[in-house]
């Protein structure tokens, strides 16, 4: 080859690079922020096919806790853009919202992406503030609920329903109440053999004690606080809300050494090492703990609805904590155009069944399609959940108001507080923030034992069974 | 002297004016060489430095949340006067003080101890030195996690080991005393190979002589320890108490990772709850008063002790 062969093809080589490097420096970065895990790679993986290429979707990943919290809200407080779009718990929505673009003009202006797509419920749940509002500011990405799973060989087995019934007078089948659920853990309880027959989180991160306690909580007709009136004592430490937090610190007992601790992976890893009967885990996780390469246990977990309870005043109640994530857009992103047309594009039915296919979409075709609970072991138990769901204070003051009841509820959990002591304790900080906050406490004359009458739907006077 | 200037003739008083003159300019040139090589240096220090601190300061004084600007309202000392009267907070104040005390006393007792070992001569010394300095090198979330793994009650080494010697096992982080210790052991565990180096470096500069000298007086191992080694390496040994000092007093990272704050917020040190309320909370001006707070108590420690130290460098 001559020299001036040679300078020619440096030429087009120099030439092609600077080419390529153009054509991306014109690509648009759209960026996510949301805690890693299979859901984030879902929407990644499923982004790549996105036709527009000059547009690529970037994820930010955060390990699932405050971290993850703190970065989006880091972000909004210097008004930054370093993200475009960002999946956040349902409950920071309050929290977010002046942050986040008001999805309603887009509804608006969008001729697909339209309110009714999703069910009212849900789009609520996760995007509505305030409540009632009908102002949307985060659609239902990524909808969870907690969930229970268990041993289906050990519940199947005859040898196990025959001794449970000589002990119990009763059959062996999985629990539709708290108080069944006692017993159920207690008689898989063998410490000897490696099994406990209860998992459940209370760790004291993030909210890893309160999604499990409140659940009990609501069940056993308790409340948070009374959000016409502001008022947190009476009902954060009413007589059923203490039931339900009791309820929740005695399953410790049948749970493994030092589960007071426990996050979602302690309980992912005894799910799928088969140490313990049943557990108490988010749907999220499902996908892992029923595939073969990660859990030993693939084949044999079952999976329900979570029990309710019946409470002191006789009725029976089943809710439980939502989980899941609403996905905001940042409202000081400058690319809100393209960002908008890939939703249009990420929320069409092809794209959100092959998410649902390992997350949980907010879709309402997907989630009105038959085939859709057919799609994992799982989504059936999910669907009948989603009735369920109850969720913590939708209040900026969010997180302050979660980190005290943390606080309390790991000192009951471990013993350091009795439950009355720790939940007198969480309403009087409560309170104390909320007042500070600005908020007035309208004090009522004397609060109800089961102050779920108030607020929620009352409960009904038979156990309904899900199946 | 002045008869004497007066003496001069008037063109040596001239000269004697223009050498002044001339030393005036060169001292001033001098100096405005001087400010100009720190200018930049003190801009940066002033940036970086001064104008956080006065921000900080600043803002303790407003009802302020850097999420919800427009809640920005000045409270005088409200700020101060509600943390310090916070029984929470002065529970965090306990906690911090028995962990640095625990952790500091720790790593002195081990660290000088293995110091002396290290500073004598013996085969494969400098792989066992170079090992020892490992866990310094780790990050401290790192090793947060790593010891919440090795303490997890039913899986984790230490329980195996604690059940394999015939002992109960103990839920390490799930109960407010066995976390402190589980802390002050991860804290120890990673700090203490920094007192190692330090405390070899001092020892091995004590000059052979001294040792020789006290031998041949017949010093005993333990009085030429106590009365040439230890005091001779004083200095050095007590700015790496004050370096622990400061370190373990500001921990943070180590708690986020190990204990999250729990059980209940027993292992919640001063920083954990600065930096909680500032970016969990984003109660911003609270965070700035109880930040300010830390200020004052390190700058005020580290004051105690330099002087302290200065002393001791006079003595020595």
């Amino acid at each position: 080859m001559s020299m001036r062969m040679r300078l020619m093809a440096s030429a087009a080589a120099l030439a092609a690079a600077l080419a390529a490097t153009a054509g991306s420096a014109r690509a648009t970065d759209l960026t996510f922020v949301w805690h890693a895990g299979t859901c984030a790679d879902a929407l990644t993986t499923i982004a790549k096919d996105y036709p527009d290429k000059s547009v690529r979707i970037v994820p930010a990943l955060v390990p699932y806790g405050p971290q993850w919290h703190d970065k989006i809200a880091s972000e909004f407080a210097i008004q930054g853009d370093a993200f475009d779009f960002a999946m956040w718990d349902s409950q920071s929505t309050a929290e977010f919202a002046q942050h986040a673009v008001k999805l309603n003009e887009i509804f608006d202006k969008s001729s697909y992406l339209k309110a009714d797509i999703f069910p009212a419920a849900s789009l609520s749940r996760y995007g509505e503030y305030p409540d009632g509002s009908g102002e949307f500011f985060g659609l239902p990405a990524n909808q969870d609920a907690y969930g229970l799973t268990y041993r289906k060989d050990l519940f199947e087995d005859p040898k196990e329903k025959e001794a449970f019934k000589a002990k119990y007078g009763r059959d062996l089948v999985v629990p539709q109440t708290y108080q069944d659920a006692k017993q159920v853990a207690e008689f898989f309880t063998r410490p000897d053999k490696g099994l406990y027959g209860w998992g459940q989180m209370g760790g004291r991160d993030y909210d890893f004690a309160t999604t499990a306690s409140n659940s009990f909580l609501w069940s056993f007709g308790g409340e948070l606080y009374n959000p016409q009136t502001m008022e947190v004592k009476g009902y954060l430490d009413s007589p059923a809300s203490v039931d339900g937090v009791q309820a929740y610190v005695d399953m410790f007992k049948f749970g493994p050494p030092g589960s007071t601790n426990w996050g979602f992976d302690e309980v992912n890893t005894a799910i799928q090492q088969g140490q313990v009967a049943m557990a108490m885990q988010w749907f999220y996780f499902n996908g892992s703990n029923v595939d073969p390469k990660v859990s030993k246990f693939a084949d044999k977990i079952g999976f329900a609805v979570l029990p309710g309870a019946i409470g002191r005043d006789k009725k029976f109640r089943r809710q439980f904590s939502v989980g899941g994530q609403g996905m905001g857009i940042n409202k000081y992103s400058k690319k809100l155009p393209e960002l908008t047309k890939f939703m249009e594009w990420y929320f069409q039915p092809e794209q959100q069944k092959r998410y649902a296919a390992v997350c949980q979409t907010g879709l309402k075709a997907v989630l009105d399609s038959p085939d859709w609970q057919g799609l994992n072991s799982y989504n059936r138990q999910f669907s009948t959940a989603l009735q369920y769901l109850n969720d913590y204070w939708h209040l900026p003051e969010y997180p302050v108001l979660l980190d005290e009841l943390q606080q309390e509820i790991s000192n009951a959990a471990t013993g350091a507080k009795t439950v009355q002591q720790a939940l007198s304790d969480a309403a009087e900080k409560n309170e104390r923030t909320l007042e500070r906050a600005g908020y007035e406490i309208k004090r009522g004359d004397k609060a109800p034992e089961v102050p779920d009458q108030v607020i929620s739907p009352v409960g009904v006077d038979a156990v309904v069974p899900v199946e | 002297m002045a008869g004497t200037a007066n003496s001069l003739n008037p063109e040596s008083q001239a000269a004697a004016h223009a050498a002044r003159q001339t030393e005036l300019r060169k001292r001033s040139s001098g100096r405005l060489m001087i400010f100009g090589f720190l200018s930049p240096t003190l801009a940066i220090l002033l940036f970086m430095v001064a104008y956080p601190i006065f921000s900080l300061i600043y803002y303790s004084f407003f009802n302020f949340s850097a999420l919800r600007q427009a809640t920005m309202k000045p409270v005088g000392f409200n700020n101060y006067k509600f943390l310090l009267s916070d029984p929470d907070l002065w529970e965090r104040f306990i906690f911090t003080g028995k962990f640095v005390f625990i952790c500091v006393t720790l790593q002195m007792l081990i660290g000088i101890f293995v110091g002396y070992q290290m500073q004598k001569n013996f085969r494969g010394r400098d792989v066992i030195f170079t090992l020892l300095m490992m866990p310094m090198m780790l990050s401290p979330v790192v090793v947060g996690f790593l010891w919440r793994y090795m303490l997890n009650s039913e899986w984790g080494v230490i329980n195996f080991l604690v059940s394999s010697a015939g002992f109960a096992k103990v839920d390490w982080l799930g109960q407010t005393n066995p976390a402190l210790w589980a802390a002050a052991a991860a804290d120890t565990w990673m700090w203490t190979p920094f007192i190692v180096l330090l405390a070899t470096a001092a020892f091995r500069g004590i000059p052979e002589t001294i040792y020789e000298a006290a031998e041949v007086d017949g010093a005993s191992p333990a009085y030429r320890f106590f009365r040439i080694t230890l005091p001779m390496s004083a200095p050095v040994l007590f700015i790496a108490l004050i370096l622990r000092l400061i370190d373990s007093f500001k921990q943070y990272d180590l708690f986020v990772a190990l204990t999250g704050g729990g059980p209940g917020s027993s292992t919640e040190t001063v920083s954990f709850s600065v930096a909680k309320t500032a970016f969990s909370y984003f109660y911003t001006g609270e965070a700035s008063a109880l930040a300010v707070i830390l200020l004052v108590i390190i700058i005020g420690l580290s004051m105690i002790l330099v002087r302290h130290l200065t002393k001791m460098g006079e003595k020595y």
